[in-house]
């Protein structure tokens, strides 16, 4: 229990210390002697399950929570972060993951916002123009800087917070899983300016899930587990496994799932065509009951648009045989008549009603059906099995939904669809997004149970990890095409996400 | 040692108190209403001797009755995160055809289905309209307000119907069964109907799934459009609804009645509880506040204030319950 102390007098001042950092919440200890040491010029990745402290550990260097106890220390002096003012000024810039751009602004407005160059009164337009574009070009950004953020994509926007960050003068950038939102290409875009910043001697915090990208940027990381830092690792010497295996402790194993027989048999559902001009054109998709069809693809190929057309909700024509009928799918009322079910990229935004209970989030789609009295009772009949099926952790069912955890979250949208009954198809948009590893695989064990039950399932992600250990087949998006099919049992990653990223096949296509 | 005991013991207290908590102050904002609602009532009776009547306080029900029929579809409306500018007009709009249509000697009974069918079916274009079309609702039941306004002065050109309204038909409105007035158990029939479709149907149900996430409502196939298009129609009913009793109760039909009778009914639905953005709330809380907001009028009559003083003190109290509101929903949030 004791703090690591003084510790050994190392050669070089850390950039950033935070030592013994205890911050209690209501009910919860968020952070228990947390200990963050970051050098200058490094790549420091934060690693940990969700609920570990990272984004409490986080909040406190950005001056935006204030710690119970401990100490934080820039080029060793001692700080005081009374407010998120107060750790601008001491040069700590966060990019959190919900950015906070003002979208009706441009990106110009944005980057100077507050700071414009004015005479007078008078904001100088041309010179704004002239810095923001420096600070866009610095980040590798090639849009205009008049564009308005709103009527950007997502990659763009992420560029223009870190181009932000960086017109402050930042010792320290912590960027909170840049990834979530962003594909393969814009990433790379941002690991060129993580390593830009450090070669200036700038650190930088990566936070993320994802163990290869912490691989490639990171030089040290941090991992914490249940509010405490239990180890530091050089990357250059650690493994993936020994990361995760330090994430979630002694206590669980690693969960795989089992490598079953793919399904055989006649296809449950047969996509024919998706058809939208300059959107997307995809053909001949086949998934067998029982079978988990893997959608891969980099950001905008297509992933999203196939699983909202499929579900009723573009404009896109689409030719779709269920069973061998032809069902309708002419709006998502439609398509849930015919037995689909989605569970969308944003589960908040998307999937849940955030005041409503538990009880009353899991019952709303098994409540469409005569005598259409008493929701409350037939809704929780419904729903309750579902939720417990799942394995749903909640202290009542009259609790709101938004107070759960993300995967306890994303669960509470998939028991609507099982509560519901008849569910044939289920269409997974990104369902892991924001989850840690344990609840990752129990979601995926959960999908498994439903496909082992005769539900045919397509899942888009664009984690490909989690695509080869889940899917029975996966089908490769590239521009708005299904380019290959490959079956991740005969077929390896590196093959898999080449085709992601090329759109190319190699000439031993494993399309079956 | 001293550390650890330090740590569990807020968390034991803290995870001890917890659940209660936010019960608890849901419990507190609703009774809350009801008690300021009833003292309100006991200083009123000890400060004018005439509040404690019978006369005066059926007067009292009969006068927030129209007002009170029409927040209860405003309620239902601002439950889905709508807003109905439109009501006054459409109301003034009933109250005028259901007079002209008797004086045509058109059956009262059918006269009065016809007003109601009318209002419904304005509000079911500007809730089509918001629906289908995605138009703010604050936009379309605005250009209701004045298209429907318009509208009620053209059928007479601006003149009150001095058409005579039979006997039975002037009951509705004006009538008493003993000391209470019909209007009175009109609305509290429409309040426990109202009630009832939001906790024990379906409808009701999705009505609070559309106005807490219409997207997340829309992705789980229920029918979003249909039930904003629906509580409109509701609200238009119950307002040309109010107007029939109006007409019924003045004996005439007036096209200048109902000026500002949306802001009336939002600021008894605010007060009530119910959340501006949709998805919480209820029509009790509404329908104590419409009375909570008439005995405060009354109270001022009674004690020769007059109305410019009424409009200070009604506004106020918005202001103190939304203060009070918001204090109650951030300590729910941080337990």
């Amino acid at each position: 229990m004791n703090a690591s102390g003084t510790g050994g007098p190392s050669e070089l001042t850390p950039r950033l210390s935070m030592r013994g950092i205890v911050k209690r919440f209501p009910g919860t200890l968020a952070n228990d002697h947390a200990e963050l040491t970051v050098l200058p010029g490094e790549t420091h990745c934060l690693l940990g399950e969700n609920g570990a402290g990272k984004s409490t550990l986080m909040k406190i260097l950005a001056g935006s929570v204030q710690p119970d106890e401990g100490e934080i220390r820039l080029d060793g002096e001692p700080v005081r972060l009374t407010s998120p003012q107060a750790g601008m000024a001491a040069g700590i810039s966060v990019i959190y993951q919900e950015l906070d751009l003002v979208p009706d602004l441009t990106v110009a407005q944005n980057l100077l916002l507050g700071r414009a160059p004015a005479r007078g009164p008078v904001i100088r337009r041309g010179r704004r123009a002239e810095l923001a574009r420096e600070a866009i070009d610095r980040v590798g950004g090639d849009f205009p800087v008049n564009a308005v953020v709103r009527e950007l994509p997502i990659a763009a926007q992420q560029l223009t917070a870190i181009a932000r960050a960086l017109t402050t003068q930042a010792r320290v950038i912590v960027m909170d899983e840049p990834s979530a939102t962003l594909g393969e290409n814009d990433l790379r875009k941002v690991f060129d300016v993580i390593r830009s910043l450090t070669a200036e001697g700038r650190s930088v915090i990566y936070i993320s899930h994802r163990m290869d990208e912490v691989m490639e940027i990171g030089d040290r990381a941090t991992v914490m587990r249940d509010g405490r830092s239990v180890s530091v690792h050089d990357l250059a010497r650690a493994t993936p496994d020994e990361l995760v295996a330090a994430m979630i402790g002694e206590s669980r194993e690693l969960v795989r799932p089992t490598d079953r027989p793919r399904p055989e048999g006649p296809a449950l559902l047969e996509i024919r065509r998706v058809h939208r001009p300059g959107l997307i054109d995809v053909r001949d998709i086949e998934v067998r009951p029982g079978e988990v069809a893997g959608l891969a693809g980099l950001g905008g190929a297509g992933r999203t648009t196939l699983l909202s057309a499929l579900f009723g909700d573009t404009g896109a024509s689409v030719s779709v045989r269920l069973d061998g009928a032809e069902p309708r799918l002419s709006s998502p009322a439609a398509a849930v008549r015919a037995g689909f079910a989605l569970v969308p990229e944003n589960r908040k935004e998307q999937g849940l009603m955030p005041g409503l209970s538990v009880a009353r989030n899991a019952a709303v789609t098994a409540l469409g059906r005569p005598p259409w009295l008493a929701p409350h009772t037939a809704g929780r009949r419904r729903a309750t099995p579902a939720l417990s099926g799942l394995g749903v952790k909640y202290s009542s069912p009259d609790q709101p939904v938004g107070k759960l955890s993300g995967g306890n979250q994303q669960k509470v949208v998939l028991a609507k669809w099982i509560a519901k009954g008849g569910l044939r198809v289920l269409l997974l948009d990104e369902p892991t997004r924001g989850l840690d590893v344990g609840a990752k695989a129990d979601l995926y064990r959960q999908v498994r149970h439903l496909a082992d039950q005769g539900v045919a399932v397509l899942l888009a992600s664009s984690e490909l990890n989690e695509l080869t250990a889940n899917a029975d087949r996966v089908w490769v998006l590239h521009e708005g095409r299904n380019v290959a099919c490959y079956d991740p049992r005969t077929t390896d990653e590196a093959t898999i996400a080449h085709t992601v990223i090329t759109g190319e096949t190699p000439a031993t296509k494993a399309a079956s | 040692m001293t550390t650890s005991s330090a740590v569990a013991e807020p968390k034991a207290a803290a995870t001890g108190t917890r659940r209660p908590r936010p019960r608890g102050a849901e419990l507190i904002v609703k009774f809350n209403l009801v008690l300021v609602f009833l003292a309100l009532c006991v200083a009123a009776s000890l400060l004018t001797p005439d509040f404690l009547t019978t006369r005066n306080l059926s007067n009292l029900l009969q006068q927030s009755a129209l007002t009170g029929i029409v927040a209860i579809g405003m309620t239902l409306v601002i439950l889905t995160a709508g807003i109905d500018l439109s009501v006054g007009s459409v109301a003034a709009f009933g109250g005028m055809t259901v007079a002209l249509l008797i004086g045509d000697d058109v059956n009262v009974v059918l006269a009065i289905v016809a007003s109601v069918a009318a209002g419904a079916l304005f509000g079911t274009v500007m809730g089509g309209l918001s629906a289908y079309l995605s138009l703010p609702a604050f936009m379309t039941t605005l250009a209701g307000l004045t298209a429907i306004r318009g509208l009620t002065y053209l059928l007479t050109d601006g003149e009150p119907t001095s058409a005579g309204l039979p006997h039975s038909f002037q009951l509705l409105g004006g009538g008493f069964i003993g000391y209470i007035p019909i209007v009175g158990l009109i609305f509290v029939a429409v309040t426990i109907a109202a009630g009832l479709v939001l906790r024990g149907t379906t409808f009701g149900e999705y009505i609070y799934a559309v106005g807490s996430n219409k997207e997340a409502a829309r992705l789980s196939g229920l029918p979003v459009r249909g039930v904003i298009t629906a509580v409109f129609a509701i609200s238009g009913a119950l307002s040309a609804l109010a107007g029939v009793l109006l007409t019924s109760r003045l004996t005439i039909g007036q096209p200048t009645a109902f000026n500002g009778l949306e802001l009336d009914a939002i600021a008894a639905v605010v007060l009530g509880g119910t959340h501006l953005f949709g998805g919480r709330g209820g029509v009790m809380g509404t329908f104590v506040a419409v009375l909570l907001l008439s005995v405060l009028r009354n109270l001022c009559n009674l004690m020769g204030l007059g109305s410019f003083f009424q409009m200070v003190v009604t506004g106020l109290i918005l202001i103190v319950a939304l203060i009070l509101n918001m204090l109650m929903e951030k300590r729910g949030v941080r337990a």
